[in-house]
């Protein structure tokens, strides 16, 4: 099982928890598919409220947390929620989210890299929300992240890996490092494809909680998780132009 | 004179439950310490659509079954209920919305732009296509809790502020009794209301949005209704600037007429819900407790407060009682 | 004093933050904040002196993907 900054989960699947139809369906979820960390967030509290009954459901799912940035366009927005996020949760486990672009999404690379190395040195365990890029993964890596997050396609949209080369070869340049496909992932064939291309672990929540049946679709995505790293370990063939019979030809009768 | 059953809030359940119980013979007293509903009730805030078959793209199944009572209790009650149906629209660049949403739901037709037409003149401009659910209805929900309380008094029962409870007591506060009520959560809804006399809207139309989806339920004489958001917050507290601006974004793009309305109010408010957002009936030593009823106060009040009537008045059981 | 609370305009009589935290109803609630955009750890808040003007940001624990 994939070991992020030396723990080790319990399962490659990383399950968001927004969206659900009801906190009922979202744990329901979380305990069919054996997920093995739940993402959360931190938004402005009214006075009188009580974030507590959310903490208690989240604590109740037994699984680590890693808390998001989500939302944030700067590097110093980003920075601040981090440390909000680790008081509030006590772990100093981050998604890092500097989006770039309001209508795509997409990481802002540049403040990406300034944000990771600033909470690096704060002592963050820095889990990188990227695109697919090498030189990026590579700036990464040295501002210290020891995981990083490519996206399969734009958050939300469930396309699945939009650039299969690039993160084959994002995956081959460095072989130890691990690495999770984070957002745009719409269906278990999605993620037994990451697996098989050798990544970690994947971190979706759209496709489970808009599906509708989430429960269903949770253990879906765990069982492709699994195959797919089956798949990987037991090392592929090699696709091939020319078809070869896989029946023995020798001894084949002639009866023309 | 012995009083049966002492109901405590007077927001949609509270008055539901008084209403089912008084039709059925009970004498009841209702207490709430703000008297009359207004804004510190979350009912104020509904938006008084009774769409089962639309809340059923994410509601579990009883909502479904036990919403489509509610149109024809509050016909009875005196309500003014229209039974126009619901439109359902995605812009064309979100048309797998609609695809979605058709196939999580039943008792709909789909309509091409003409259909569209037919029924909402203004909007076939925008939209392609739509899914029509001709049995779904809404009401004004103030008007329809003003109209419990006038069939109220009629019977003799008036919201008193403070007054010992006598009989059963049916303790219907929403969120004032999550102390009384492990895992009561609130769920925060925001909404405003709109003047746009050029605006011509007849039943509730929902536009599915990936980001920003929202319904508009047209309150009569150019009034309309906008809600969307639903808020896993407890807080009460006003709406957020940037909440309101996407919210009136996405009126705007349903129909760019709604550019020129006048914003009359925005309102914001927790509704109480259990972890499966369903509600029930919980029998407790001194009361029992109707509650969780989540953003379908108006649509599941009226089959609550039949099985509520139904224990307290012949104790029979239902499927919410526990 | 006037800051700005999550964003909108409210009136304190407190100086520090632990204490504004009281006056405006946040109590015991599980809550991270930051003034004008720099982390404020709760350990600090009892200290942290308010300016008129402030932006205060009272964020707690919510869903997330």
């Amino acid at each position: 099982m994939p070991v992020f900054y030396g723990v080790e989960i319990a399962s490659p699947l990383m399950l968001g928890t927004a969206q659900y139809p009801s906190p009922a369906i979202m744990a329901e979820a979380f305990h069919r598919s054996g997920a093995g960390v739940a993402t959360v967030s931190v938004r402005r509290e009214a006075a009188g409220g009580d974030g507590g009954a959310f903490w208690d459901m989240i604590e109740g799912l037994g699984v680590p947390v890693l808390p998001n940035t989500a939302g944030c366009h700067s590097v110093r927005e980003a920075v601040t929620t981090a440390h909000m996020a680790r008081e509030l949760f006590g772990t100093d486990w981050i998604k890092l989210e500097v989006i770039g672009h309001e209508d795509t999404l997409q990481p802002d690379p540049f403040g990406l890299i300034e944000a990771a190395r600033i909470l690096c040195e704060d002592g963050f365990r820095v889990f990188p929300y990227m695109t697919e890029d090498g030189i990026l993964a590579g700036r990464l890596l040295e501002a210290g992240c020891e995981v990083l997050m490519p996206w399969g396609a734009p958050i939300g949209t469930g396309r699945g890996l939009n650039n299969l080369y690039g993160l084959r070869t994002l995956r081959a340049q460095f072989p130890g490092v691990p690495m999770v496909i984070d957002a745009g992932l719409g269906m278990p064939s999605h993620a037994a494809q990451a697996m098989e291309l050798g990544f970690d672990a994947v971190l979706l929540n759209t496709a489970v909680a808009k599906a509708g049946a989430p429960a269903a679709m949770a253990e879906g995505f765990a069982r492709a998780l699994e195959a797919g790293r089956l798949a990987h370990e037991a090392d592929p063939m090699e696709p091939r132009d020319m078809a070869a019979p896989s029946t023995p030809v020798l001894g084949l009768a002639e009866l023309e | 004179m012995n009083i049966d059953a002492t109901i405590l809030g007077a927001g949609v359940a509270g008055l539901s439950v008084a209403a089912e119980l008084s039709a059925r013979g009970a004498r009841v007293r209702l207490i709430d310490p703000e008297g009359a509903p207004g804004p510190l009730a979350c009912s104020w805030w509904a938006a008084g659509m009774l769409a089962p078959l639309c809340e059923g793209e994410t509601a579990e199944e009883p909502v479904v079954r036990l919403g489509r009572e509610a149109a024809a209790w509050w016909q009875a009650a005196g309500a003014a209920v229209t039974q126009a149906g619901t439109l359902v629209v995605a812009l064309d660049r979100d048309r797998g919305e609609l695809d979605r949403f058709a196939r999580r739901t039943g008792g709909h037709e789909t309509l091409d732009r003409a259909g569209v037409g037919a029924l909402e003149p203004e909007l076939p401009d925008r939209f392609a296509s739509a899914l029509h659910f001709a049995s779904e209805a809404h009401m004004d929900p103030r008007a329809a809790l003003e109209t419990l309380q006038r069939t109220l008094a009629a019977r003799g029962v008036r919201i008193e502020r403070a007054t010992p409870p006598q009989g059963q007591i049916i303790d219907c506060r929403g969120l004032a009794a999550r102390d009384r009520l492990p895992g009561l959560r609130g769920v925060r809804g925001e909404m405003a209301i709109l003047r746009a006399p050029g605006v011509g809207i007849n039943r509730t139309v929902r536009l599915l949005h990936p980001r920003h989806p929202l319904y508009i339920v047209p309150r009569g004489d150019g009034i309309y209704m906008l809600g969307a958001t639903q808020i896993e917050s407890e807080g009460r507290g006003p709406a957020s600037l940037r909440s309101v601006v996407e919210l009136l974004n996405a009126a705007y793009a349903l129909h760019p007429g709604l550019a020129e309305a006048q914003v009359l109010e925005i309102g914001a408010d927790a509704r109480p819900a259990f972890a499966d957002n369903l509600p029930r009936i919980v029998r407790q030593e001194d009361r029992i407790h109707v509650n969780g009823l989540f953003r379908h106060g108006y649509l599941l009040a009226p089959a609550l407060a039949r099985m509520t009537a139904d224990w307290v008045l012949e104790g029979n059981t239902s499927e919410f009682l526990q | 004093m006037r800051i700005t609370v999550n964003g909108e305009s409210s009136q304190i009589a407190a100086e520090k933050l632990a204490a504004a935290l009281d006056e405006l109803g946040y109590g015991a609630a599980r809550v991270a904040t930051a003034v004008n955009g720099e982390f404020v750890p709760a350990a600090m808040r009892a200290d942290h002196a308010l300016c008129e003007g402030d932006r205060l940001e009272i964020l707690a624990p919510r869903q997330g993907g």
